[in-house]
């Protein structure tokens, strides 16, 4: 999926985007229902998210059950809660890597897990923590001055771009962000998340510089051990983990600032997976 | 460097001076580490926490309030760090009978005054987040606008060459906002 040639560059961009992951939606039997209810079929965006993607999973459900029996739709993979605000192609890639799709997720419509989730109630809530890692994202790497240079309308075209699949744009705006001046090399500071399967700790964010003192590009692998060393095996050792980032292995020696400009999500933040090696 | 800027270790020593008071006020601020997050509950009015070992950024204090009625809320603050935006952030939930509160119930158990304002300050958002640390859902007020507010509050302290613990500072100005009372002691104590 990924090639490397630069000139390619914006090949890897429209493959980001137009990702996808096959999703078979089963109602959980517990639940109250007129007559049985069919799964539901749908080919998810690895870069959007749960709530705003699963209208459809809902009016379909919705036609075998009472209104009194409906509350808030929420979603759970082999028991764990999945959280909507991530990226839907990072729920995958932590959860559902290694197995056989399509990706089997579980509708509830009652026992919201409050402890575990957050609320979804509108297309609202989506925006604004959309927009939040937008942002943050942006103080991370150009202390904010790009993201508030920008107009209301320009955060809108950001939104909606996302919310209608609309690649075009979406860039058109979001390249603004992907700026830096050049004598500095890159980004201030690379917006990323690094996620564990087996870790009561949700993520590792901190900061860290896609350019050293010295002026080289640090790579993937220089962020690993600095953030995350347990990912990386010594000489000689067998490899416990694989690093995932948008359903592929990246080579450890791929630059950061590189991978910062064509591997974000559309949130601008790099979120890289960490999940152990499958045993067979 | 930025007036408004706070370093990491700063918040760090911020917090340490806020602990020592906190101690002696014995009003439950603990500087907690990420695992064993040690909750205890209290008569009306007054704040309990535990105090643990230092492991990470968070700094947590709990308190539980009667309300008029028999209804009985407990309230979790957490302080955090944030390295995005070099400032502190505050996260707090709030319970009843073991039942989270929503926003709602949020906002109309805050004195009026503050329930108003806070609604419609420019300053401040309050979503719900992610704890960054615990992974479960917390209220969030969002640090973007910190500096706004923060700038001339420390402009003053360096003009008349006074120094200022940020972070209770920040603190005397959002907590209230969100329940949480900051007692003049801490002011009156040497920095």
């Amino acid at each position: 999926m990924i090639k490397t040639h630069l000139a390619d560059d914006k090949d890897v961009l429209r493959d980001v985007w137009f990702g996808r992951i096959p999703t078979c939606f089963t109602l959980n039997q517990d639940e109250v229902t007129e007559r049985e209810a069919e799964p539901y079929y749908l080919l998810l965006p690895r870069v959007s998210y749960l709530t705003l993607v699963t209208d459809k999973v809902k009016k379909h459900f919705l036609k075998v059950m009472k209104a009194e029996d409906v509350e808030e739709m929420w979603f759970e993979y082999e028991g764990t809660p999945l959280k909507w605000h991530y990226p839907i192609g990072v729920l995958f890639d932590l959860h559902a890597s290694n197995t056989v799709l399509p990706w089997s997720i579980t509708v509830h419509f009652k026992n919201f897990p409050d402890r575990d989730l957050l609320h979804c109630p509108s297309n609202s809530v989506i925006e604004a923590h959309f927009m939040s890692s937008i942002k943050e994202a942006d103080a991370l790497k150009h202390k904010s001055q790009v993201v508030n240079d920008m107009q209301k309308k320009d955060h809108k075209q950001l939104w909606m771009g996302l919310q209608n699949d609309k690649f075009d744009q979406f860039w058109a705006m979001n390249r603004k962000l992907m700026e830096y001046p050049t004598e500095e090399g890159g980004f201030r500071y690379i917006p990323f998340r690094i996620y564990q399967a087996m870790s009561d700790r949700p993520f590792i964010q901190k900061l860290f510089r896609p350019i050293s003192p010295e002026g080289n590009a640090h790579t993937l692998g220089n962020l690993l051990k600095e953030m995350y060393p347990t990912a990386i095996p010594n000489d000689g050792e067998p490899k416990r983990y694989q690093v995932v980032i948008h359903g592929i292995e990246p080579l450890l020696e791929t630059p950061l600032q590189w991978l910062s400009e064509h591997l974000s999500h559309p949130d601008n933040f790099l979120h890289i997976c960490v999940i152990p090696t499958p045993t067979d | 460097m930025s007036l408004c800027v706070l370093e990491e270790e700063t918040f760090r020593h911020c917090c340490r001076l806020i602990l020592q008071q906190s101690e002696q006020l014995r009003d439950g601020w603990s500087w907690e580490s990420v695992q064993s997050v040690l909750v205890a509950s209290a008569g009306a009015d007054s704040i309990q926490g535990d105090i643990d070992d230092e492991d990470d950024d968070a700094d947590e204090g709990v308190c539980t309030v009667s309300e008029g009625s028999s209804q009985v809320l407990q309230y979790e603050y957490h302080i955090l760090y944030s390295c995005s935006y070099s400032t502190p952030v505050l996260y707090f939930r709030a319970f009843t009978l073991g039942r989270s509160l929503s926003l709602q119930e949020v906002w109309s158990s805050v004195h009026s005054n503050f329930s108003f304002r806070l609604q419609n300050s420019p300053l401040n958002t309050i979503t719900q987040q992610e704890h960054p640390l615990l992974g479960q859902p917390f209220f969030m007020l969002h640090p973007c606008r910190t500096e706004e507010f923060m700038r001339p509050v420390l402009q003053v302290a360096q003009d008349h060459n006074r120094p200022v613990n940020y972070v209770l500072t920040w603190l005397s100005v959002v907590g209230p906002m969100v329940g949480l009372d900051v007692p003049l002691k801490y002011t009156t104590s040497h920095y």
